[in-house]
């Protein structure tokens, strides 16, 4: 028969040590809701910040010096940085803002952007456009590399004036001298010699021990590209890749995704056999793995059409290691675009306008 | 020593008790955590740490700036015609991305469909733009009406190309037209650009290849038009019978006179706006794939 004093004797022992464990256990949990909570908060809250600040900002100089930028700025997507978990990043612009570029963050990874270029009609057109897009994007610096003997006025001062972070590089694909006229050597696919030349200028301004996070994209200046697009690459480990609008003469090219989340093929009519049978829209590589690999480079002769994707990305990364980006590849963020060659029959042989008019 | 079941229990509630105020003490300290170093903590400190540092400048500038109050910008209300095709999302994509650097932008997106498609509607809500969506047919009284203006609003009207590259600038130099401002456009009428040639400040011609004794011989992407003189001349509207290149001249012919036109981008000699065309993507292979029923997947949207 349990005496009142048993029952006492048990409560008093008991009641402490439930106590104890449900306050250390919740102690234990708190924390870590704090933590995600506290994340997307502060995240959102630095990209958020009002016109008043003014716009001060340096840019990379060719001696890789990273200046600070501060200016008002935009929201931001913050479960980027508080989940890794995610599987589509949706980019909440909460408040806009008009002064550009965004601020630089000390805890976002660099995109450099490389885009080769050459004189054309509508040059100033598509690198204009092509601004307006990467001036809503934090953190990034944009390699423009000219196919031209010296570095245009018209691209040097485009460039200045759009206010990016950037560096400007040219280097002239030879010609083929024995074709009359302008037309470069048939055989080098066009724009390596540009992209490779910011493959080594990266190389030779990044070391490989220091930690600045970065990612390479190569980006060619007549194609579309989403907001989206350079938040998934953000998180790039090796090599991210993703789907790509109007290439292989089909709606898009796709890589192909297993359940497990793995590359395992690619979903193209054009050689699928290709080691890498993506655009060089479609895919994103590590700057750690630039440094890492420093043989690797587009291959420049002898690449058949479509594998110069392939002679860059077989020596730096197996299928295996690819990361699905964009819904595990069900998205289209870039589109290959292309822009009609403008009719100038009206300029007829001596020129109408005024070549001083820059277009 | 006879020990007591009562000391015991006494014993143990006291060791107990103190455990707990202990353990409660503990929680509200900082922690030794070199164990628990989560880069998520990490992560955290640097945003913590660089939010600060944005606030602080946040208010040195506040100090320094006297607070002002601005008076309204015109509001540009630019109207984009659209149709489904397959770059129309891209088009469309790049196009918001260019409106989102201009304040004070109004698009108003007509669609040629009967109805209003899924991808436009989730485009411009995505858009983070101040949009209005419409559709045809009711769009041609529709524009003139311009949604919910005021009378007393400042507004310019534009009309975009979706197909088009616009720069910056020339939004801004568009927000001051009184009556119908007037600029070079890129790559249209068969050559580099087209504009009027200005002389004394005023238009006196059009420096075209095409066609110049038109009236009006520009490019629609080379003019824009004040709200006020729009709502003062309800019936003015583009002539869909109108010949080729006519359909810019059938509108302004009823608003403005060649000597009213205010000339714009320093004096008409700068380039602001392309008349870009984007080509039609081939497909061969998707129509290829689709006799054979093995067409991409449609519920992909490109």
């Amino acid at each position: 028969m349990p005496k009142r004093r048993d029952i006492l004797a048990i409560v008093l022992i008991v009641l402490p040590w439930t106590l104890l464990i449900t306050v250390w256990h919740q102690s234990a949990i708190a924390p870590l809701l704090a933590i995600r909570k506290a994340c997307h908060h502060l995240v959102k809250e630095i990209f958020i910040i009002p016109e008043r600040l003014a716009v001060r900002h340096h840019r990379l100089s060719d001696d890789g010096v990273e200046g600070k930028r501060e200016a008002g700025g935009q929201a931001q997507d913050s479960k980027e940085y508080c989940a890794s978990d995610k599987d589509i990043v949706e980019v909440v612009r909460t408040e806009y803002v008009y002064t550009r570029p965004p601020p630089w963050s000390d805890v976002l990874p660099t995109i450099h952007i490389i885009t080769p270029t050459y004189s054309r009609p509508v040059q100033k057109a598509e690198l204009t456009r092509l601004a307006n897009t990467f001036l809503h994007v934090p953190n990034l610096h944009w390699i423009l590399v000219e196919d031209s003997q010296r570095r245009t006025p018209l691209v040097t001062r485009l460039l200045r004036e759009t206010g990016l972070n950037f560096t400007h590089l040219n280097v002239e694909t030879p010609r083929n001298y024995k074709l009359r006229g302008e037309a470069r050597d048939p055989r080098i696919p066009r724009g390596t010699m540009q992209r490779n030349l910011a493959l080594r200028w990266l190389r030779e301004t990044f070391n490989a021990n220091s930690s600045q996070a970065g990612i390479v994209y190569f980006a060619d200046d007549d194609n579309t590209y989403s907001l989206e697009l350079f938040e998934e690459m953000r998180s790039t480990r090796k090599v991210s890749v993703w789907p790509v609008a109007f290439v292989g003469g089909l709606r898009y090219e796709s890589p192909k995704v297993n359940a497990a989340g793995k590359v395992y093929g690619w979903k193209t009519v054009f050689d699928p056999h290709r080691p890498f049978a993506i655009d060089m829209a479609g895919f994103a590589i590590n700057l750690r793995l630039i440094l890492f690999k420093p043989q690797a480079y587009f291959k420049l002769r002898g690449v058949k059409g479509g594998y110069q994707e392939s002679s860059l990305l077989r020596e730096l990364v197996t299928l295996n290691d690819l990361e699905p980006k964009a819904a595990n590849c069900t998205k289209i963020l870039v589109w290959h675009t292309r822009t009609e060659k403008p009719v100038l029959v009206n300029e007829g042989k001596k020129g109408f306008t005024d070549p001083n008019v820059e277009i | 020593m006879k020990l007591k079941l009562k000391t015991v229990f006494v014993l143990y509630f006291m060791v107990s008790l103190l455990g707990l105020v202990y353990a409660l003490m503990q929680l509200g300290q900082r922690c030794d955590c070199s164990e628990h170093d989560l880069p998520k903590d990490r992560t955290i400190s640097r945003l913590r740490g660089e939010l600060h540092r944005l606030q602080e400048q946040m208010r040195k500038s506040d100090v320094t700036k006297q607070p002002q109050k601005q008076p309204a910008k015109p509001t540009i209300f630019v109207i984009t015609p659209t149709y489904a095709r397959l770059v129309q999302k891209a088009e469309l994509t790049r196009l918001s991305q260019t409106f989102l650097h201009v304040p004070q932008l109004h698009w108003i997106v007509v669609e040629d469909s009967p109805h209003k498609t899924p991808l436009v509607t989730d485009l411009l809500v995505k858009s983070g733009l101040t949009y209005t969506h419409l559709h045809m047919p009711t769009a041609k009284d529709r524009k003139l009406q311009e949604g919910d203006p005021r009378d007393n609003q400042q507004g310019v009207i534009y009309f975009a190309d979706d197909d088009n590259t616009y720069s910056l600038q020339i939004f801004e130099e568009m927000r001051s037209t009184q009556r119908v401002s007037v600029w070079p456009v890129g790559l249209v009428g068969g050559m580099k650009y087209e504009r009027p040639v200005v002389e004394g400040g005023k238009v006196v011609r059009f420096h075209t290849g095409w066609r110049p004794s038109r009236p009006f011989p520009m490019d629609m992407a080379g003019f824009a038009v004040s709200l006020k003189l729009v709502l003062a001349n309800p019936e003015a509207c583009f002539d869909g019978e109108a010949p080729m290149g006519f359909l810019e001249s059938s509108f302004l012919q009823g608003l403005v006179t060649m000597d009213e036109l205010e000339p714009k981008a320093d004096n008409c000699s700068k380039v602001l706006v392309w008349h870009t065309r984007t080509e039609k993507p081939k497909m061969k292979r998707e129509e290829a794939l689709q006799a054979q029923g093995l067409g991409s997947d449609r519920a992909v949207e490109v």
